[in-house]
């Protein structure tokens, strides 16, 4: 079984650099449809509006965090069943404890390649990489 | 002698305090009072050299000691983001051409590709890592600003910048200070 390719991602970043490396990236795994967001608030909305298939978010954003959005998406009814995967160069235990406690299904740290993404997004949607 | 402290010159007041307390005890007739006094001399000397070394930190008078160097490293995050988006524009249209390609040229390419949109992220990391020291920063300079009022007025070193040609370095400006390539050839145009 490979990825959805029909998927609806919304990515969350507030570097237009990353929302590109993302797009790019998962473009190449032949996923396009793809929504962008510069911060939590405006991601919320676009999920509230219509919910993915897959959010991927960065953890360090103002006014609204990674985390911050991971909270408000899992206490959602219809979003919190939706995987998110944290990209973020936050690596320490403690962050990642405290995004799994949070209900993050899945941690990527930056900078990563694009076979883990492939492999991440897999792995939260249930198919082989 | 009871030292009479306000909140913006508590050091200052606390300096003239000490001395005067040195004058006075200099003029007793105690055969104990050396090693008290030679230890109070000693504060007093280090507070004056503390002081002159601040003074020396502001030097640019009310010019914030960290705001420009602030605005260099932002200036970094802004310069490397227009970078990273030039690569990108150039891995997108290889990528587009790579797709009009057979094979093997074409997986080469991609791969290729793949690898630029994966270095990209350094203006992300090393964004995030200069934003941290800018925070740091402008925390020391609210600091320094502090401790500069604690003191009071701050004797100003002469000279304390660099002279000559050596004053002529001041690499490359800021965008909002920057001199176009139209400014600089007008510029010549009058000098010539």
């Amino acid at each position: 079984m490979s990825l959805n390719k029909n998927m609806r991602v919304v990515i969350v970043d507030d570097y237009t650099t990353m929302l590109r490396i993302l797009r790019n990236l998962l473009r190449q795994l032949e996923i396009e449809n793809v929504e962008e967001a510069n911060d939590g608030d405006t991601a919320f909305h676009l999920m509230q509006k219509s919910p993915p298939d897959l959010i991927i978010s960065d953890w360090n954003m103002a006014p609204m965090t990674g985390l911050d959005l991971l909270r408000k998406v899992r206490a959602d009814a219809r979003l919190r069943h939706i995987p998110f995967i944290m990209v973020t160069a936050e690596s320490k235990t403690e962050n990642v404890i405290a995004a799994k406690q949070a209900g993050v299904s899945n941690y990527i740290v930056k900078p990563f390649n694009a076979d883990t993404l492939r492999a991440k997004i897999a792995s939260v949607c249930g198919v082989t990489a | 002698m009871e030292p009479q402290f306000n909140n913006a010159s508590r050091l200052l007041d606390a300096h003239g305090f000490l001395d005067r307390v040195i004058a006075e005890l200099r003029v007793l007739q105690s055969p104990q009072k050396d090693t008290l006094v030679s230890v109070l001399q000693y504060l007093s000397d280090h507070i004056r050299t503390t002081r002159s070394e601040i003074g020396a930190l502001r030097q640019g008078g009310n010019t914030p000691l960290f705001g420009n160097t602030a605005d260099e490293l932002e200036e970094i995050i802004t310069e490397t983001a227009r970078a990273a988006g030039s690569i990108m524009d150039a891995a997108e249209a290889i990528e587009s051409v790579a797709a009009t390609l057979g094979p093997p040229a074409n997986g080469a390419l991609m791969e290729a590709v793949t690898k630029i949109y994966e270095a990209s992220a350094f203006q992300d990391i090393t964004g995030q890592r200069i934003t941290k020291v800018v925070g740091v920063l402008l925390s020391l300079e609210v600091k320094l600003a502090s401790l500069t009022e604690a003191f009071g007025s701050l004797p100003q070193p002469p000279n304390a910048g660099p002279q000559g040609d050596e004053a002529l370095l001041n690499g490359p400006q800021l965008m909002k200070n920057a001199s176009s390539q139209s400014d600089i050839d007008a510029l010549f145009e009058t000098l010539s």
